[in-house]
């Protein structure tokens, strides 16, 4: 997945930041899958979300 | 829920010519993070935008968040006036750009795209260093997060070639 890339903008100093927080073990396990299994995996997460959005809470009255 | 493989079957099954940008442009360079919708830049030919409103047709493509009701009806004419549409169809939501800021047009990101052999067809989706760079130019906080993810997505892909050379 090689495009001629563009030319690279500087570091940002906040985005450097938000970068320490990236759980890269994530992005590594990502990385070995082909991009048709990312979007199985990404269809899966938006079914989980779906199902915590529509489950009843049990402090609902 | 966005049906993403029916979605994007249905496009490039009908020779739309578009870039997957977004959150789904993020997902194809392996980020981790949800995203609800796919986001497209189209190219505005009279051609194109008659494929896209040919395949969309019998989804029944609506303004997403709009009253139910609304004189709307995406057709050919609805997009050659239009630019950019926020959709909802029967296969989920489906943002249409005819430009997108720090990116441009089709023709302008066309370069910078790579070609992706996903569900059975073929489609176009955004490199990504340019995926940063128009990231970057939207200038957003709630992006900061998933700029310095693709960033870190970068970093690993570039240990990854050089662990391999």
């Amino acid at each position: 997945m090689n495009a001629k890339q563009p030319k690279r903008a500087e570091p940002d100093s906040v985005i450097e930041a938000y970068k320490r927080d990236i759980d890269r073990s994530l992005l590594r396990e990502n990385l070995r899958l082909t991009v048709e299994q990312r979007f199985r995996n990404l269809q899966q997460l938006q079914r989980f979300a779906d199902e915590l959005r529509t489950a009843p809470r049990r402090s609902d009255p | 829920m966005t049906d993403f493989e029916a979605l994007i079957r249905l496009l490039a099954g009908s020779g739309v010519e578009f870039i997957m940008v977004g959150g789904a442009a993020a997902t194809a360079h392996g980020s981790a993070r949800l995203t609800q919708d796919l986001d497209i830049v189209y190219r505005r030919s009279p051609e194109n935008i008659a494929r896209l409103a040919a395949c969309l047709a019998p989804y029944h493509p609506y303004l997403r968040g709009a009253p139910p009701g609304l004189p709307f009806r995406l057709d050919g004419d609805t997009i050659e006036r239009g630019l950019n549409f926020t959709l909802i169809t029967d296969l989920g939501s489906l943002d249409l750009f005819g430009e997108i800021i720090g990116g441009g047009r089709y023709e302008d990101l066309q370069r910078d795209t790579i070609e992706l052999a996903l569900f059975g067809v073929t489609c176009r989706c955004l490199g990504l260093e340019r995926l940063i760079e128009v990231k970057r130019a939207v200038g957003r906080p709630r992006d900061l997060e998933a700029i310095a993810e693709l960033e870190a997505l970068r970093d690993e892909r570039e240990g990854q070639d050089l662990s391999r050379s």
